[in-house]
């Protein structure tokens, strides 16, 4: 970091000092959260600039890691969730992302990208988190818990859900409400429906906007 | 240790019952694991061996059995596993046995008329609205079941679905509405 930066950055903080001391809070928020979780949990990895405005709770036996510059965001007070099932779970997210009200619980192992925003919503790879836990042979109809695949620079919008088998390109959008389970989708689509429909790509939206 | 506590919170949570005079019959081997509210002056019917759990990780989710009228009638089978469900009952909701419920609800009255002056809603009576869930019923996260619907045995309703119409036995449904996925 350059003399400069520095100086264009004090100069940011004293032009809008609230946001600079919300910025010094969540900074030392996110130090106390990194700090027992490096001293009482084993499995939970998190890199240094991590910055919480909300609750984090990470419950489980399963592998977790967090990249550096992530951000937790005061979403309807909701925080972020993260519940691994088993000691071969696996939760891994990206650098610079942010997260705020999102839920994930995890039997298998979920990927999400660089710069990937979310809303509140969950993110599960089983339909039943409790009967297959168990390991229940009672149902056997039940889908399996399958891998989840998030790309890079991602939107989850409000309320929308991503089950199990589902595989999301680099910057897609989920609109509010949208449920994808078991499908690929390919790069830069809008996904929306509850159950999803097929995608629609961004450029050929943005092209139809143009001419209207 | 958790199981006998769970256990001893039951038996703790029986006796609480009886003593606030609560319209309630709880068959033997209840577990709660969690905050547990029944109110309201229907009648509530829970079979034996039953496990009421809250979603771990979301302290606000908690099991809630509500009856909005004297008559109201909420009936749970035999070995039902309730995590954060939540029951609402203006008549009648019939629940099998070996349910597994999840972070849903289960409601049987709109509660409001889509009139502009929102009174009560007028056309509403037992045999239009009655619930009943059948055995072996698999509802998940954030899934609810509106009126008047009849879900058949094993049937799954997956997370996220909003269940306005009956499901036949032994389907899969998702989406809202909710739609057949697989049979």
């Amino acid at each position: 970091m350059t003399v400069k930066n520095i100086k264009s950055l004090a100069k940011k903080a004293i032009e809008r000092p609230g946001d600079a001391l919300s910025l010094a809070i969540g900074l030392f928020r996110g130090l106390g959260y990194m700090v027992y979780y490096h001293v009482f949990k084993y499995n939970v990895r998190i890199m240094f600039p991590f910055i919480v405005h909300a609750k984090v709770r990470i419950i489980g036996p399963g592998t977790v890691t967090l990249g550096k510059g992530c951000r937790v965001m005061k979403n309807a007070f909701k925080g972020l969730t993260i519940h691994t099932f088993s000691s071969d779970a696996t939760v891994t997210i990206g650098a610079k992302c942010l997260l705020g009200g999102t839920t994930i619980r995890c039997h298998g192992s979920v990927a999400i990208g660089d710069g990937t925003m979310t809303a509140i919503s969950l993110i599960q790879d089983s339909f039943l988190v409790t009967r297959a836990r168990s390991g229940e042979e009672a149902n056997d109809r039940l889908p399996r818990p399958q891998r989840i695949d998030i790309g890079r620079n991602v939107w989850l919008g409000e309320a929308c859900f991503v089950m199990n088998g589902s595989t999301i390109g680099d910057d897609c959008v989920l609109s509010s409400g949208a449920w994808c389970h078991d499908a690929t989708y390919s790069d830069y689509v809008l996904i929306m429906g509850n159950p999803a429909r097929s995608a629609i790509p961004i450029d050929k939206l943005l092209r139809l906007k143009g001419e209207l | 240790m958790r199981d006998f506590l769970a256990l001893l919170r039951g038996r703790m949570f029986l006796a609480l019952c009886r003593l606030r005079g609560l319209n309630v019959n709880i068959g033997r081997g209840l577990k709660i694991y969690k905050k547990v509210s029944i109110s309201g002056a229907g009648r509530v019917e829970i079979g034996e061996n039953c496990i009421m759990a809250g979603i771990r990780g979301d302290s606000s989710q908690y099991v809630c059995l509500e009856t909005l009228n004297p008559s109201a009638v909420i009936h749970i089978g035999d070995n039902a596993s309730l995590y954060a469900a939540r029951i609402a009952a203006k008549f009648r909701i019939m629940v099998g046995n070996d349910v597994l419920i999840e972070e849903a609800g289960i409601m049987d009255t709109d509660y409001h008329s889509i009139e502009k002056d929102r009174k009560t809603p007028a056309g509403e009576n037992e045999n239009k609205c009655r619930v009943t869930v059948g055995n072996r019923v698999c509802m998940g996260a954030r899934s609810s079941i509106l009126k008047g619907t009849t879900i058949g045995d094993d049937a799954i309703i997956a997370p996220g679905s909003i269940v306005t119409m009956s499901v036949k036995s032994g389907s899969t449904v998702a989406g809202n509405p909710a739609r057949i996925l697989t049979t």
